[in-house]
């Protein structure tokens, strides 16, 4: 993959690019803030950016309103945000509107390989939501939430597809097997009563966009 | 108000009764001489206008004399009555000196001279109409005529004292002084009767021109004045006309002449009086009161003795005792009876003021009405809706009025400013129409009569203000604390965790990096990773405890973090509006503060957070099913929720009966 890092703290960035190096992918720019970020991907039209959420010159959501100008503009240019803490609002948004966008907190690093399969799939225009996120959207709001109605492990089923995870994966993690975890899959769609036709990425999609709703 | 004053204020009463002697001694004399059948006596018909002509000018004259022994006005008035009263009254003791009685009174000659002075008739009209109403010259251009006038005045009275002839009726009568004024000069007469004349109507220009140019008050004044100036020189045409119509002038002659004198007096009477010149309305407001006062007194405390002799016994001394006792108690209340009868009837304005104030008094102090409405009440009873009263603070030095707290210096809008006293100290200010300035008994009465309401509606306005400022400053110290957890917060995520998770990576790299031969140290280094991470997450924990970040996505997502890492079951339900950032935080941390509370302190088995926006107030009501028995003093953190919840304006209520749980409820205003 050919990947553009902004990133404010020089350490970390450098520490971002070499890790992304070592796995085999090409670090083609790396810059400290928004404004140069939207000019490198102008120039190099990468297949990923790696952005950090809060940059220069005001450390609000700049990485987040550049995440949102990449995905409009350049469509084959993949975006994965890295955050230092949890925020539902901006990143649902974002994570729910369409695929080729990931947003992960930025210890989630540590775990390269997870980390690392978090880009591949937001590369290959699939998603990837944090699971602390994840875990703030499935706390069930009210008596009357559709969520109330899941048994533990539909629960745990729809938490790692809300985080953009194939039912391969799913099925990997949990140690199911895929038809189980796709019997599991249709019963929850059911449950919030989302269509369940359509590949992985739509249906992630689809949940999303429900839980956007229902939290909003 | 001194014994200063005393003596002028004597001597003002000494001269109007030697006038009124004077003039009663020529009545008298005057019937003394009739009854010898003297020519010219016992014209019985023209004593009213003896005594009008010398009783106006010496009544209306102290008056102002007492009240403003300063000005001049009184003491011409009084001086000029005197004067009167010496000319008409030398007359009719000439006659009865000289051809009733001559063997037994004596002076009847210099009687007779004085009696032949009567220009001195037109010397005090002519002072009064020069000088009327300050005591001074319309202007110093007006000087030359004023000195041309007394000077013809003079001239005029030397040439009669000292005249061969004395003038009628005692052409016969040979004049006692031997000095004599050459004959060669006789022909002055003329043209200096001339120039007294000129100068009648001078004089009556200087009037006229001052109520010219003259406004407001003034001009009234000298409205009155202006037309009773033209009636001397019109009286002097009157008396020359019937001269050369009818040829001696008679008595009828004499009678206008002295009615145009009184005129004169009274005008001043009724421009001073009804236009409030001097302050003497409130000298015969005083007068009439206190004349009834004491009138009532003694009726009473005669009714009294009367009474309590007939019951106990005459002659003793505990009757008149106790009359005086009764009489001393009714002083007050009859003082109080008779001052709004005279007001009532007298001073319409000045009643109803202060039957207004009085009203109002009684309403504050029965409760039925708040005190700081006092302005209104004054600007209702001074009859001017410019009125407006400023409460002066004693702490900050500056002012106030009742409404929007403190205005600083007062305005300057062309109002004047009229301070209120209570016991010594400025307590207020009031801003009203100059006009009222002509009204000071009103102005001073209403606001006396309204100073305690004032003093009280002040201490509270200023309790108010005051309170308003802790209640700012312990707004803005909480303020403060929630900028500062946003910061602490802040740095704690892109300081420390960025440095963390720097360290994270380069210790993964590094065991990615490992050759094979060093493949034993991977499991420790994956330990340190690990350490690293959990280092991150309770670094995390910690910055969220300080200032959780998900508040800025609005209070019901904060609410939804805490709900999902209490201890203990949490429901809520909360508006997903957005509220002002301080609202929020305050809202997030009491309930958030009542939650661990309940953990910690009653065991619940399950807490409920209700926040919802009633009446444009954020409600938040926390309930847990624990063991209650909570107190706000109770040492259990909830002092402090009061602080955060009153510090936004808001109130806090909390009820735990013993073995009930603990319903907590908190309404923050959102406005603003």
């Amino acid at each position: 993959m050919r990947i553009v890092i902004a990133e404010d703290t020089v350490l970390l960035r450098e520490g971002l690019a070499g890790l992304l190096e070592d796995a085999g992918h090409e670090v083609v720019a790396r810059v400290g803030d928004a404004e140069a970020l939207l000019v490198v991907v102008a120039e190099h039209e990468p297949d990923l950016a790696v952005v950090d959420v809060r940059m220069p010159p005001d450390y609000d959501h700049e990485g987040m309103r550049a995440a949102a100008d990449i995905r409009r503009d350049y469509p084959q240019t993949a975006v994965l945000v890295l955050s230092q803490h949890v925020e539902t609002r901006y990143a649902l948004e974002l994570v729910a509107t369409g695929g080729g966008f990931g947003y992960l907190l930025k210890e989630r690093v540590l775990d390269v390989d997870d980390f690392l399969d978090a880009a591949r799939r937001v590369c290959d225009g699939g998603s990837a939501l944090d699971p602390e996120v994840v875990a703030t959207l499935l706390a069930p709001q009210s008596h009357e939430d559709a969520l109330r109605e899941l048994t533990p492990r539909e629960h745990e089923v729809l938490a790692l597809m809300a985080e953009g995870r194939t039912n391969a994966a799913i099925a990997k993690r949990l140690w199911l097997t895929e038809r189980t975890v796709e019997t599991h899959v249709r019963s929850i769609l059911g449950k919030l009563g989302l269509p369940t036709s359509g590949d992985d990425h739509r249906r992630v999609l689809a949940v999303l966009t429900y839980l956007r709703a229902s939290a909003a | 108000m001194g014994g200063v004053r005393i003596v002028p204020r004597l001597a003002a009463c000494g001269l109007a009764l030697a006038a009124l002697i004077l003039i009663v001694g020529g009545v008298v004399f005057d019937q003394i001489a009739a009854a010898k059948d003297v020519p010219g006596s016992g014209a019985w018909w023209l004593y009213p206008f003896l005594l009008a002509a010398v009783l106006a000018p010496a009544v209306v004259g102290v008056l102002i004399a007492v009240q403003r022994p300063a000005n001049p006005i009184g003491w011409i008035l009084v001086l000029g009555a005197l004067s009167l009263a010496a000319v008409l009254g030398a007359q009719p003791y000439a006659w009865a000196a000289l051809e009733a009685h001559p063997e037994s009174l004596s002076g009847g000659s210099w009687a007779a001279l004085v009696s032949s002075l009567w220009p001195v008739f037109f010397a005090w009209p002519l002072a009064i109409v020069f000088v009327f109403p300050d005591g001074r010259l319309p202007s110093r251009r007006w000087r030359p005529y004023a000195l041309f006038a007394a000077f013809s005045i003079a001239l005029l009275v030397v040439l009669l004292v000292l005249s061969a002839k004395l003038e009628s009726p005692f052409e016969d009568v040979a004049n006692p002084i031997p000095a004599r004024w050459p004959d060669a000069l006789g022909f002055l007469r003329g043209p200096v009767w001339l120039a007294v004349f000129a100068s009648l109507f001078v004089g009556t220009a200087a009037a006229r021109r001052r109520y010219r140019s003259s406004e407001g008050i003034e001009r009234l004044q000298m409205l009155w004045l202006a037309w009773a100036a033209l009636l001397i020189p019109l009286g002097i045409v009157c008396f020359l006309a019937w001269g050369f119509v009818l040829g001696k002038p008679g008595d009828a002659v004499l009678a206008v002449m002295l009615a145009t004198q009184a005129a004169v007096a009274l005008a001043v009477g009724v421009a001073v009086t009804r236009y409030r010149l001097y302050d003497i309305d409130r000298l015969i407001n005083r007068t009439l009161v206190y004349s009834a006062v004491t009138a009532s007194l003694g009726l009473l405390f005669a009714a009294v003795s009367l009474l309590a002799g007939v019951v106990v016994g005459h002659g003793s001394t505990w009757v008149a005792a106790f009359a005086a006792v009764v009489a001393a108690c009714a002083f007050g209340p009859l003082r109080r009876r008779a001052q709004a009868a005279v007001d009532w009837r007298f001073d319409r304005p000045r009643y109803d003021g202060l039957q207004r104030v009085r009203a109002f008094v009684d309403d504050v102090r029965e409760g039925r009405r708040e005190p700081e409405g006092v302005g209104t009440v004054l600007a209702a009873a001074l009859r001017d809706p410019s009125a407006e009263l400023l409460f002066r603070l004693p702490a900050s030095e500056a002012y106030a009025d009742a409404v929007s707290g403190v205005v600083g210096d007062p305005p300057v809008d062309g109002r004047a400013v009229t301070q209120v006293e209570h016991r010594g100290q400025e307590i207020a200010l009031l801003l009203h129409a100059p006009a009222l300035l002509d009204r000071p008994d009103l102005l001073r009465s209403v606001l006396t009569e309204a100073s305690l309401a004032i003093e009280i509606a002040r201490l509270r306005v200023e309790v108010r203000i005051q309170l308003a400022e802790v209640e700012e400053s312990r707004s803005r110290v909480v303020q403060a604390g929630y900028e500062e957890r946003r910061r602490l917060e802040r740095d704690l995520h892109d300081g420390a965790q960025q440095r963390l998770v720097t360290l994270g990576i380069v210790l993964r790299r590094l065991q990615l990096s490992l050759p094979r031969e060093a493949q034993i140290l991977k499991p420790a280094l994956n330990s340190a990773v690990d350490e690293v991470g959990h280092a991150i997450e309770d670094l995390r924990t910690i910055a969220a405890g300080v200032r959780p970040p998900r508040l800025d996505e609005g209070l019901a997502a904060a609410l939804a973090d805490l709900a999902r890492a209490a201890p203990v079951p949490v429901e809520f339900e909360a508006t997903h509006e957005r509220l002002p950032p301080q609202v929020e935080a305050a809202a997030y941390f009491v309930a958030c503060e009542a939650v661990t509370n309940a953990v910690k302190h009653a065991s619940p088995s399950h807490v409920r957070i209700e926040a919802e926006i009633v009446d444009d107030a954020l409600r938040l009501v926390v309930v847990d099913d624990g063991i209650g028995g909570a107190t706000v003093a109770g040492g259990t953190g909830l002092i402090g929720l009061t602080d955060r919840v009153e510090a936004q304006g808001g109130t806090l209520l909390v009820y735990s009966p013993p073995g009930a749980g603990t319903r907590l409820e908190a309404e923050i205003p959102c406005g603003s």
